[in-house]
Formats: structure tokens, C-alpha cells, sequence
């Protein structure tokens, strides 16, 4: 199974309207769609327009993008977007507008008072509220994931239009991953230790948090966790996972030749992956080393 | 200008107050979903084997459900697969339930859980070997955290949340079952069936972990989700349970028990009683046996045998003390 396989799948498997669904519901979802966008960008030359005004369609008053069409409420999806338009040379206002949202979304622990919750009431949660990232939605606590894909939105788009605002937070935002790594490495959710006890690191998650400092400075905690990932990968299976752990293993050097043909093994049934995101990562990693990374950094 | 300030301190103390009181005597529920009596029963089992279905089909029979033609979604708690710790419910029990219904008559039947913390839910759904169970009886398993969404109003109002959007699978289905792995929490005391139903709120839309909802408050939310999305029946997995620091970090307690119940707040007071845990104080039970079911045990009726009169009482965190049943 070649990623180009797997990316005329997913267009087969393109909305009328334009976007992919997780499933087979017709309720376009956002997180899908960029990956879908992504995953074609890298295989043909151009992306079909419909599902670029589709994406674009979306987008909300503020900049930001929802979770899914028909959602009131701006999301961390809004950073996968500003990945896509990115990677297909959209140069309009949309992109700066987006990261304007991102740029001004904080986890709700960067309030004052919560920041005092979190030091006293809270503080078997093992965290510093000092250092904040990014939120699923607005309203809630940043974590791991939605604060990694937003300092590589930020990265990428400062890398050309550098902003004193956008690297205060991709600062906050690195300090944030690096206070919630786990104990031996890698990250969870959110949290590394809760009531004492240390939280298993999961896949993606630390896949997404790599990614996010593969320009910072390799520290030993960064090379502990990207350890631990390469291990993970010994026996993995689940196809969404492995093609996270390939994207990320790929930007820190780390040969994925072998984990590439396993991957390509593993999602040789094509009609077996219902989840179209899957479908886009599995085909986003089969083309690693082959096509422009995209959550690659150039700063 | 003295007797203005004291007026006005007067009136605003006079206003903090009474919107004090109403928010405590609000109204927070239109419905009264109580049964005259509820019934329960708890299954002695040492091990997850085969021998479950059996026993699950006799005690199945014996609750007189309505199932024929109806379609049942079966809720496990599935959160992520650590070796060896108790934390889902057993992939055994899921697929024996999943038969027992469909011998009981179901035209379907449906498995569907949106894991709170681990993101790939294909990967928690191998790894915890319920997709071999569920791929050797061709039950489907759905995504919760991915389903198609449908925007619903809350029945209750303690979360304030007002409306929640929630998977079509859910809101299509005849028949709920909540399939509890019967843990301390060390959030909300325990995890039960009320608190299991947190995993049918979107990861897509609420986050992973679905952390609105805990700004909102645990146990408000606990309640809103049962009130809209009620709950028909529960299999609650006590074979192997977990105490100490639970969800995920607590330790193995084996009970050998399951607990059946026709209602989700009679099948919580019962499994807390198990546990040693007063169930009047964990706040989501105490308040969901106000308007969602039973929790008086003079109102609930025991199938085989009843309560162990001795049981030793689960190991809670230190702020969790109190909620133990005092002898």
C-alpha cells in the first residue's frame, strides 16, 4: 500500500459538499478535513478547489475554525488549518487571521485566579499554571495536544512574519509541554503526575509535542521521550499511532524505512480504516522523506 | 450620605442573599424518572470465562426486559489499556452481554465508548482485546469521540451547560446500557454507572479529556448527561475492580461480583455499598436519587442474593475517608 493509494481513497471519499467526515456520517469535520488537504497536497500538485473553499467556508468571524461544520464555538482545529492553508501556499489574510485567534487563545489557567487555584486548591494536578498553552476549546485547560499543534502553526507562520507576540507564546507554549512531560519521558493528556502518582505517556501525544520543539535545543528530557517513542514503535500496531510516531521519529533522524513498510502492511486493507484522519496520517507518513513535511520547522 | 451607604450595603447583601437561596432551591429538573421499586441483583463471578454468558442470560431472563426489536447500544468504560491495572470493562462481559441481548431479541446491537484520555481509539479498542470479542460475535463498535453529532438540550440544569451535542448512535438508540467497571475516582469518589456515561460526550467537539465538562462541575455534568440521556439498564463490571487512586493509577480489588440493575442510580447506591462507600454522600448519586432513580434500599428490590453483610471497604484516597460507611 502506497500513501498515493490511500490518498485516492480519501477522495473517493470526500463530501459532496466539500471536507471529510471522521466516518461515514456527512458531517464534515474539521480535524479530518485539513489532514485529507494535507495528505492530497503532498501527493498531487494542486488540491482540488472545492474542498479548499470548503475548509475556507468554515471559518469563523474571529479566525478561528470549528471542530466541525454546524459547531458555534472556535477549536484547536483552527491551528491543523493554518498547517493546511500553509502547506498550500494560501497567502491570504486567512492564515493571519487564524493565527490572531491562536495568538490570543490561552488555557484557562492563565487567569490570575485559576493560576492560584491550580498553585493551591488544585495543586495535586503537578502542574505550574504559570505555563500555559492552548485549550480543546476555549473555556478549558490547555493540553498537550492542542498547545503542540499550535506552536507549529505559530512557527510556521512567523517563520515569514515574525511577530513579538506569537513568540512570547510559542515560549509560553514549549515551557507549557516541557513542565507536563512525564517522569521517564514523553507526555499523557496534560498532566505527568496526578496525586503522586506518574501518568503513562501516550503515542500521539508525544508525537505532537516532539514535533512542536524538533527546532529547540535537545535537551535530555526531549531525547528521553523521543527514546521512549522509538520503543513504543517495537510492537505497535494501531495504524494512527504508528503514523504519528513515523512523522515525528523522521524530523529527529531517526530511520522509518523499516516502520514505513509495517505501516503499509497494516493498512494494506484499506476498507478497514473507517476513520478518514487515519487515513490521511497513514498517508502523510507513507510519503515522509518523500514529500515537504508538513509540520516541519524552518525558522 | 452615611445612611445611603448602609442602604445600599443593606440592599446588595439583601440581593447576594436571595440569589443565594435561589440558587439553591432552584428548580434544576422538570422530570421524576423513579420507579416504584428498582430492582437489583448482584452475580457472584471469580474469573472473566466463557461460562458469563450463561450466567448473564439467566439473570437477564430474570429482569423480564423488554428488548424484542429494539436497538441496545452497550457503554462500556473503556479508557486506555494499562497491563494488569483494572481499568475497562472486561472485554468478556462486553461480548457475553452483547449475545445475551441478541438472543433476548434485539434487532441490534451496537458497542460505543469515546475514550476520555487517549486519543486513538482503534488502538485502545485492539490493545484491550475487545475487538477480537467483538470481531468473533460481528458486533460493531462505534466511536463516540467521532460519531456524527446532534445538538440536544439538557434536561437537567446543573452544569449550566444548557445544551450538549452528542453521537446519533447514542440518541438512536432504544435500549442504553451502561457498563461500569466499578472504580474509586479520584474526582468524583467513584465511577460508576452515572459517571460512565461521561464517555459518550464528543472527544471532537469537548476535548480529550472532555475538560469543559470538569470546569462545569463533575458531578453537574454527571447529572445533565443521565437526565438527557437516560440510562435503561446496567451491567456493572465488579469481577476484577480497582480502589486507592482510581480511575487509572489505583490498585486490583478483586470483589467477584457483577451488579445488574433496571435503574442506574439503584445499581450505584448498591455497587457504592459494595465498595463500603456511603452512596448519600457522593454527590451525583445522592442528587440523581432525587429525580433519575432509586437510592433507599427500601426501594429497591434484591434478585438472588443480597448485600454481603461483610464486606471489607475499598482503600480511598485520604480526602475520600468520609465517604466511608461507618460500622
Amino acid at each position: 500500500m502506497r500513501g498515493r493509494e490511500l490518498v485516492l481513497e480519501l477522495r473517493r471519499r470526500e463530501l459532496p459538499q466539500g471536507g471529510w467526515s471522521f466516518g461515514d456520517s456527512s458531517q464534515p469535520s474539521v480535524e479530518a478535513t485539513t489532514l485529507a488537504i494535507l495528505a492530497s497536497a503532498a501527493e498531487f500538485p494542486e488540491v482540488p478547489a472545492h474542498s479548499l473553499r470548503f475548509l475556507l467556508s468554515v471559518q469563523r468571524g474571529d479566525g478561528s475554525w470549528p471542530a466541525f461544520k454546524g459547531d458555534d464555538d472556535g477549536s484547536w482545529t483552527t491551528a491543523l488549518a493554518a498547517v493546511a492553508l500553509s502547506r498550500v501556499g494560501d497567502d491570504s489574510r486567512v492564515r493571519e487571521k487564524a493565527t490572531g485567534w491562536l495568538v490570543d487563545t490561552k488555557g484557562r489557567e492563565a487567569h490570575w485566579l485559576w493560576r492560584w487555584k491550580f498553585k493551591t486548591a488544585d495543586a495535586q494536578a503537578g502542574i505550574d499554571p504559570d505555563k500555559y498553552g492552548w485549550p480543546w476549546m476555549p473555556g478549558a485547560n490547555s493540553w498537550v495536544i492542542p498547545t503542540a499543534f499550535a506552536v507549529i502553526a505559530l512557527k510556521q507562520f512567523s517563520a515569514c512574519t515574525p511577530s513579538e507576540e506569537a513568540d512570547r507564546r510559542i515560549r509560553t507554549g514549549i515551557a507549557m509541554l516541557l513542565d507536563r512531560a512525564c517522569v521517564g519521558g514523553g507526555w499523557n493528556a496534560g498532566n505527568c503526575v496526578v496525586y503522586g502518582s506518574p501518568l503513562k505517556p501516550h503515542i500521539e501525544a508525544t508525537a505532537a509535542a516532539l514535533m512542536a520543539m524538533q527546532d529547540e535545543p535537545r535537551s535530555p528530557m526531549i531525547m528521553r521521550s523521543v527514546d521512549w517513542l522509538r520503543g513504543q514503535t517495537a510492537n505497535l500496531r494501531a495504524v494512527s499511532s504508528l503514523a504519528w510516531s513515523i512523522l515525528c521519529l523522521f524530523l529527529f533522524g531517526t530511520p522509518v524505512d523499516d516502520l514505513k513498510s509495517r505501516l503499509a502492511a497494516h493498512a494494506a486493507e484499506v476498507s478497514r480504516i473507517q476513520n478518514n484522519s487515519t487515513l490521511a496520517i497513514a498517508a502523510l507518513a507513507l510519503q515522509c522523506g518523500e514529500t515537504i513535511h508538513p509540520f516541519a520547522l524552518i525558522r | 450620605m452615611n445612611s445611603n451607604r448602609r442602604q445600599f450595603a443593606t440592599t446588595a447583601a439583601g440581593l447576594a442573599g436571595a440569589a443565594a437561596t435561589w440558587s439553591v432551591i432552584r428548580r434544576r429538573h422538570g422530570l421524576d424518572a423513579r420507579k416504584a421499586r428498582s430492582r437489583v441483583a448482584i452475580l457472584s463471578a471469580e474469573c472473566y470465562s466463557d461460562a458469563l454468558e450463561t450466567l448473564l442470560l439467566g439473570a437477564l431472563r430474570d429482569f423480564g426486559l423488554n428488548i424484542r426489536g429494539r436497538s441496545v447500544l452497550l457503554k462500556p468504560n473503556l479508557v486506555e489499556h494499562l497491563p494488569g491495572a483494572p481499568v475497562n470493562t472486561n472485554p468478556k462481559l462486553i461480548g457475553a452481554a452483547a449475545t445475551c441481548f441478541l438472543r433476548l431479541g434485539a434487532s441490534r446491537v451496537v458497542v460505543g465508548e469515546g475514550p476520555g484520555h487517549e486519543r486513538d481509539t482503534e488502538m485502545v479498542v485492539s490493545e484491550t482485546g475487545l475487538e477480537q470479542e467483538l470481531g468473533d460475535r460481528e458486533i460493531t463498535f462505534v466511536d463516540l469521540n467521532r460519531d456524527e453529532l446532534v445538538r440536544a438540550g439538557t434536561k437537567a440544569d446543573y452544569s449550566g451547560l444548557g445544551r450538549l451535542w452528542l453521537p446519533k448512535t447514542v440518541l438512536g438508540a432504544d435500549f442504553i446500557v451502561s457498563m461500569p467497571k466499578i472504580k474509586t475516582h479520584h474526582w468524583a469518589g467513584v465511577t460508576l454507572s452515572l459517571k460512565n456515561m461521561f464517555g459518550i460526550v464528543p472527544g471532537m467537539k469537548y476535548g480529550w479529556p472532555k475538560n469543559t465538562l470538569h470546569w462545569h462541575g463533575i458531578h453537574e455534568s454527571i447529572l445533565d448527561i443521565c437526565a438527557t440521556v437516560p440510562v435503561d439498564f446496567v451491567i456493572a463490571d465488579g469481577i476484577e475492580a480497582m480502589e486507592g487512586n482510581g480511575p487509572l493509577q489505583g490498585q486490583l480489588r478483586r470483589l467477584g461480583r457483577i451488579v445488574l440493575a433496571n435503574d442506574p442510580v439503584a445499581a450505584d447506591a448498591t455497587c457504592a455499598r459494595l465498595m463500603g462507600i456511603d452512596p448519600r454522600l457522593i454527590f451525583h448519586i445522592a442528587e440523581a436519587g432525587r429525580f433519575l432513580g432509586n437510592m433507599d434500599q427500601n426501594r429497591i428490590a434484591m434478585l438472588g442474593e443480597g448485600l454481603p453483610p461483610n464486606t471489607e471497604p475499598f482503600r480511598v484516597l485520604p480526602q475520600f475517608q468520609n465517604l466511608q460507611i461507618r460500622a
